[in-house]
C-alpha cells in the first residue's frame, strides 16, 4: 500500500495536525459554556493520531495507557469528594484572575473532561490497531524495502 | 467488636492469601488466630443478657446495610464455628505434611469460609445475610475442589456449587419477597405474617435451607462433598457450613409460624431426610460417607424439629445443634486421622484398630456413643428431649415426627455399631504409620466434651435455654440429666436395643453399596444447564455479522410490539405529529432516507461506505436545524473518524459485497423494515402523552449555578449526569480492551494458519522473515 506514502497526505496531516490540536484543545475547554467538551475533542485527537500513523508520521500505539489513564482520573473526579465528606461527583468551581486572559471559571468538571477525552481517544487507537494500523504502518515500509530489493535484482540481472 | 473481628479475619486472610506458600504449615497456625479470637469474645460474653450489635451502612439511600445482630442463640452458634474452626485448623496442622505446597492456599480458603460463616449467623440484614450465604457456596466450592488435578473432586465441587448456589438464588428471591411484604430488612424486625407473597417466599426460603443442609432430593452433593481434605469434612460438611440452612430455619420460624407451607415442607425435606440420610448410611463401606450420610440423617432431625415450633421441640434441636457439632466434628476428625495412618477408610479393610489405636478407639467410642444417644452423654439428652417434645404433639403429627424422630434413631444407633465394629472390632490389623500429636489432639477434646456437657448440664442449659427461649420466645422448659422411668426413657432403651439388633446384622449382611443415583440426577441436570446454556450461546453468538444485525433487529420489533397494542387500541394515536417545523427538515429528512436507500442498494462497499457517510452529515444537519450544535458537531466528528477507519478496513476487505441468495435477502429486507417499523412506532407512543414538562428551566439555571458553565448540554454530561458518562466511558474503555483481544486472536490465528498450510508459497507474503528474505534476494540473483 504505498498510496498511504504518498506525499500529499503526510504533508497534509503535518500541516493541518497543529492546528487540529489547537482545535481539540479549544473544544475541551471551551465546553463548559459552548459546543465542545471532552468527547470531542478526543474524536479530534484520535483522529490526528490516527492520520498521523497511517501517514507513518509515528508508531502505532494500542491505546491502552491512555485507556488506563482516563479511566483513574474520570473515576477519581467521580470518588474524591467522597474522600472529604461530600456526595459523589461533588463539583468544585475555582475562579480566578489570571494575567493577560482575565476572569477564569473552571472546575473538577473540566478534570472529568479530561479523563473522558483521553478514554475516547484511546478507545479510537484500540479500534484503529483492531482494524490493522500497525500491519498498515510496518507492512508499507517493509514493502517498500522488499519492491527496492526486487527492483535493485531486477536490474541486476541483465 | 463485631467489625474487629471481622476485618481481622479479613487481614489474616488476605495476608496468607499473599504469603502463604511460603509459610507452609505454619499458616495452618496463623490462619487459628482469628477464630480463636472470637472463640474468646463470645466465651467472654456469655451469661450478658444485652446482645451485641453492629451496622454498617452500605448503600443508604437503598436502605441496604450490613446488620449484625449477636443474641444468646448466635453466641452458640459463633462458639461452634469458630470454636470448632480452631480445633479443625490445628488438625490440619497434622493432616497436611510439610511437603505440600498447597497448604497455604489451603489454610487462605479455609479462613475464608470460617469468615463468611461467622458473618452469615451473625447477620440480621437479609443483604448480609445473603452475601455471606453465598460466599460459603463459594468458599466450600473451592474446599471441595482442593485437590484441583483430580477430576471427581472438580465435578464434586462443582455439583455442590450448583446446588447450594442455585439455593442462594432461591434465598434472594424469598427474602426480598418477604421483606417487601414486612417492609423491613432486618431479621430481627420481620414479624408472623402472612398472604401469598410471604406464602412463596416462606417456600423458597426452606428450598434454600433444604439445598444448603443436604436435605432429600438435594442430598447428593454432601457425600460427593467427602472427596475434599477431612479437615473441611469435619469443619464445613458436619459442624458448620451444613448448619447454615438449620439456622435460616430456626431463625425465620416464628416470622413464618403461621404458615402451613412452610412447616409443611419442613417436616416433609426433614422426616424423609432423617430415614434416607440413614439408610444411606447403612449402605455405605467408605467411612467418611457413612457419616456423610448419618449427617444428612441427623440434619433431617434438625430441619424437622425446628419446623415443628413447639418450644419442647426447640429446645431439643438447639441441644442436638449443640452435641451434633461435637460428637460429628470429632467422629469426622478420628475417621481422617485413621485415613492418615491407615492409608484407608474402608471398614471392610480396616479392623484391629481399638488394640494399636486406644486413644483413637476410646474417643470413637465417646462420640459415637453420643451419636447414637446412650447415657452418660450428651446426644443422651438431645434424643431424650426430642422424643418428650414428640409426645407433647398430638393427633397425626405426634405419629409422623414420631416416626421420623424415633425410626430415625434406631437407624442411627444402627449405623453407628456397624462404623464403630467395621473400624475398631476383630479382623485383620491394619498396619499403622506415625502419629502426629496435632491430629488427635482436637478430636479427643472434642468427644470428652460431650461428658463433660452431660455432666456440668446444669451451667450448659444456661446457654442453651436462654438461645431456645429467644427461637420459641416463650419458655422451653429444662434439659434432664435423667428422666426418670417415664415412657420417654422406656421408648429410648426399646431405640438403643432394636437399633443394635439391626447394626449387628448389617454387619454381617455386607449391604453391596448403591449407585448414586441422585448425584447423577443432580449432575445430569446441571448438564443439561451447561449444554443448554452452549446451545442458546452458539445460536445467540452465531459470529455471523448479518445474523447479529437480524437478531437485534428482531428484538426490537418484538420489543415494539407493547406500542403497537397502544396504538390498535385507540389509547394512542399519530394526530400528534406534525409535518416539519421548517421545510429544510423535510429536505434533510429526505436526504437520510435517500442515503440510506442507496446504502442498502449499492454493491460496492465503497459506494456503501460513501453512502452510510452521507446518511450521517444529513442527520448532523438535522441536528443543526433543530439548534442542537453539540450534537451536529460531534455527528460530524464521528463520521471524520469513522472515514479513517474505513481507509483501513478497505483494505482487508473484498471490493464488493459477498453475494446473498434471493431468500436470505428476503428476510434481511423484511427484518429491517421491521426494525425500522418498531423505531417508529416506539417513538410515536413515547413522545404521544408526556408525563411531565421537561425541566428546562431548571435545567439551564442549575447548569450556570451549580455546574458554572453556560453550555447546559455539557453540564449535564459532567456534573447533572456525570454518573452516566462515568459508566458510558467506562463502556468505552471495556469496549476498545474487547476490541484489542479480538484483534489480536484473530490475528493470531491467521498467524497459526499461515504456519501450518504451505509453507512455501507463503514466501512473498511473509517478507518480514530475514531468512525468507535473503532466500528471495538470492533465488532473485541468480
Amino acid at each position: 500500500m504505498t498510496e498511504s506514502l504518498s506525499p500529499i497526505i503526510r504533508l497534509g496531516t503535518q500541516a493541518a495536525g497543529p492546528f487540529a490540536i489547537i482545535v481539540g484543545f479549544y473544544l475541551l475547554f471551551a465546553g463548559h459554556n459552548s459546543p465542545g467538551g471532552g468527547f470531542a475533542a478526543g474524536l479530534v485527537f484520535g483522529a490526528v493520531l490516527a492520520l498521523r500513523t497511517i501517514a507513518g508520521l509515528q508508531p502505532a500505539g494500542n491505546g491502552l495507557t491512555l485507556l488506563a489513564v482516563g479511566a483513574v482520573i474520570s473515576a477519581s473526579v467521580a470518588l474524591m469528594p467522597l474522600a472529604w465528606g461530600d456526595v459523589l461527583f461533588d463539583q468544585q468551581v475555582i475562579s480566578t484572575e489570571l494575567p493577560l486572559l482575565g476572569k477564569i471559571k473552571t472546575g473538577s468538571a473540566l478534570l472529568f473532561d479530561f479523563g473522558v477525552t483521553a478514554i475516547v481517544v484511546g478507545t479510537v487507537v484500540a479500534v484503529l490497531e483492531g482494524l490493522g494500523v500497525a500491519e498498515f504502518a510496518v507492512t508499507s515500509n517493509s514493502n517498500t524495502d522488499s519492491s527496492k530489493g526486487d527492483t535493485d535484482c531486477s536490474e541486476a540481472q541483465p | 467488636m463485631i467489625a474487629t473481628l471481622l476485618l481481622l479475619h479479613v487481614v489474616v486472610c488476605a495476608t496468607l492469601a499473599i504469603a502463604g506458600r511460603r509459610w507452609g504449615r505454619l499458616s495452618l497456625l496463623i490462619a487459628a488466630v482469628p477464630p480463636a479470637a472470637a472463640t474468646i469474645w463470645a466465651v467472654s460474653r456469655l451469661g450478658s443478657d444485652e446482645p451485641a450489635h453492629a451496622h454498617l451502612a452500605w448503600v443508604d439511600t437503598l436502605d441496604v446495610a450490613m446488620t449484625f445482630h449477636v443474641d444468646d442463640f448466635v453466641e452458640i452458634m459463633t462458639l461452634i464455628v469458630s470454636g470448632i474452626g480452631v480445633g479443625v485448623f490445628v488438625y490440619a496442622y497434622g493432616y497436611f505434611n510439610d511437603k505440600d505446597t498447597s497448604v497455604g492456599r489451603f489454610a487462605a480458603t479455609l479462613l475464608a469460609f470460617s469468615t463468611a460463616m461467622l458473618g452469615l449467623v451473625w447477620s440480621d440484614s437479609v443483604w448480609s445475610l445473603f452475601v455471606f450465604w453465598e460466599l460459603t457456596s463459594v468458599t466450600s466450592f473451592l474446599l471441595v475442589g482442593h485437590k484441583n488435578t483430580n477430576p471427581e473432586a472438580l465435578l464434586s465441587a462443582r455439583r455442590a456449587l450448583m446446588v447450594t448456589g442455585g439455593g442462594g438464588l432461591a434465598l434472594l428471591a424469598g427474602l426480598l419477597l418477604v421483606s417487601q411484604s414486612a417492609g423491613a430488612t432486618l431479621l430481627s424486625e420481620i414479624g408472623p405474617a402472612e398472604g401469598t407473597s410471604v406464602t412463596v417466599g416462606a417456600v423458597l426460603v426452606m428450598v434454600a435451607a433444604a439445598t444448603k443442609s443436604a436435605q432429600v432430593p438435594f442430598h447428593a452433593w454432601l457425600p460427593g462433598a467427602m472427596v475434599a481434605p477431612t479437615p473441611v469434612s469435619a469443619y464445613l460438611h458436619s459442624a458448620t457450613m451444613v448448619k447454615a440452612g438449620v439456622v435460616l430455619v430456626a431463625v425465620m420460624g416464628p416470622a413464618f409460624s403461621a404458615i402451613g407451607a412452610w412447616k409443611a415442607l419442613g417436616l416433609i425435606f426433614g422426616i424423609t431426610s432423617v430415614i434416607w440420610g440413614a439408610v444411606g448410611a447403612l449402605r455405605q463401606r467408605d467411612a467418611k460417607l457413612i457419616l456423610a450420610w448419618g449427617t444428612v440423617s441427623q440434619l433431617g432431625l434438625l430441619i424437622t424439629l425446628f419446623s415443628v415450633g413447639n418450644p419442647k421441640a426447640t429446645l431439643a434441636a438447639v441441644t442436638l445443634l449443640v452435641s451434633h457439632a461435637l460428637f460429628k466434628g470429632a467422629l469426622f476428625l478420628i475417621v481422617g486421622e485413621v485415613d492418615v495412618r491407615a492409608g484407608t477408610r474402608d471398614i471392610e479393610q480396616l479392623g484391629g484398630l481399638a488394640r494399636t489405636m486406644p486413644g483413637t478407639f476410646a474417643a470413637a467410642m465417646l462420640a459415637g456413643l453420643s451419636m447414637a444417644g446412650v447415657p452418660p452423654l450428651l446426644g443422651f439428652v438431645a434424643k431424650e428431649t426430642a422424643i418428650e417434645a414428640v409426645l407433647a404433639l398430638n393427633g397425626a403429627e405426634m405419629w409422623l415426627v414420631g416416626a421420623g424422630v424415633i425410626g430415625g434413631s434406631v437407624l442411627t444407633v444402627a449405623y453407628t455399631m456397624r462404623l464403630l465394629i467395621g473400624m475398631f472390632g476383630s479382623g485383620p490389623t491394619t498396619p499403622l504409620a506415625a502419629q502426629h500429636g496435632a491430629l488427635s489432639a482436637p478430636s479427643r477434646i472434642l468427644a470428652l466434651a460431650g461428658v463433660v456437657g452431660y455432666f456440668a448440664l446444669g451451667p450448659l442449659e444456661e446457654l442453651i435455654a436462654p438461645a431456645a427461649e429467644r427461637l420459641a420466645a416463650e419458655s422451653v422448659g429444662n434439659l434432664y440429666r435423667w428422666p426418670g422411668l417415664t415412657l420417654g426413657l422406656w421408648i429410648s432403651v426399646a431405640v438403643v436395643v432394636l437399633g443394635s439388633i439391626a447394626g449387628l446384622v448389617a454387619c454381617r449382611l455386607r449391604l453391596s453399596v448403591p449407585a448414586g443415583w441422585a448425584a447423577g440426577v443432580t449432575d445430569t441436570a446441571v448438564d443439561f444447564t451447561l449444554v443448554s446454556g452452549r446451545w442458546l450461546c452458539a445460536r445467540l453468538q452465531h459470529g455471523s455479522l448479518p445474523v447479529y444485525l437480524v437478531t437485534m433487529a428482531t428484538t426490537l420489533a418484538l420489543a415494539a410490539i407493547p406500542f403497537v397494542i397502544h396504538i390498535g387500541s385507540g389509547s394512542d394515536s399519530f394526530d400528534h405529529l406534525i409535518w416539519w417545523h421548517s421545510p429544510l427538515q423535510a429536505v434533510m429528512a429526505l436526504a437520510v432516507v435517500a442515503s440510506s436507500l442507496a446504502l442498502a442498494a449499492v454493491a460496492t462497499r465503497l459506494g456503501a461506505g460513501i453512502a452510510l457517510g452521507a446518511a450521517g452529515l444529513s442527520v448532523a444537519a438535522l441536528f443543526v436545524i433543530h439548534g442542537a450544535a453539540d450534537l451536529a458537531l460531534t455527528q460530524l466528528l464521528v463520521e471524520a473518524a469513522i472515514v479513517v477507519g474505513f481507509v483501513l478496513a478497505f483494505g482487508h476487505l473484498s471490493r464488493s459485497f459477498p453475494p446473498v441468495g434471493l431468500r436470505w435477502r428476503a428476510v434481511r429486507m423484511a427484518v429491517a423494515g421491521l426494525g425500522g417499523a418498531a423505531v417508529v412506532i416506539g417513538l410515536v407512543a413515547a413522545s404521544h402523552e408526556p408525563v411531565a414538562v421537561p425541566p428546562l428551566d431548571e435545567m439551564v439555571t442549575q447548569a450556570a449555578e451549580i455546574g458554572g458553565g453556560n453550555n447546559v448540554v455539557n453540564v449535564i454530561l459532567t456534573d447533572i449526569r456525570a454518573l452516566d458518562t462515568l459508566g458510558e466511558v467506562f463502556v468505552l474503555a471495556i469496549v476498545a480492551l474487547g476490541v484489542l483481544a479480538l484483534a489480536r486472536t484473530s490475528r493470531q490465528d491467521e498467524k497459526n494458519q499461515a504456519e501450518d498450510t504451505a509453507q512455501p508459497t507463503a514466501l512473498q507474503s511473509t517478507t518480514g522473515s530475514p531468512a525468507l528474505e535473503t532466500a528471495v534476494t538470492e533465488s532473485g540473483s541468480q
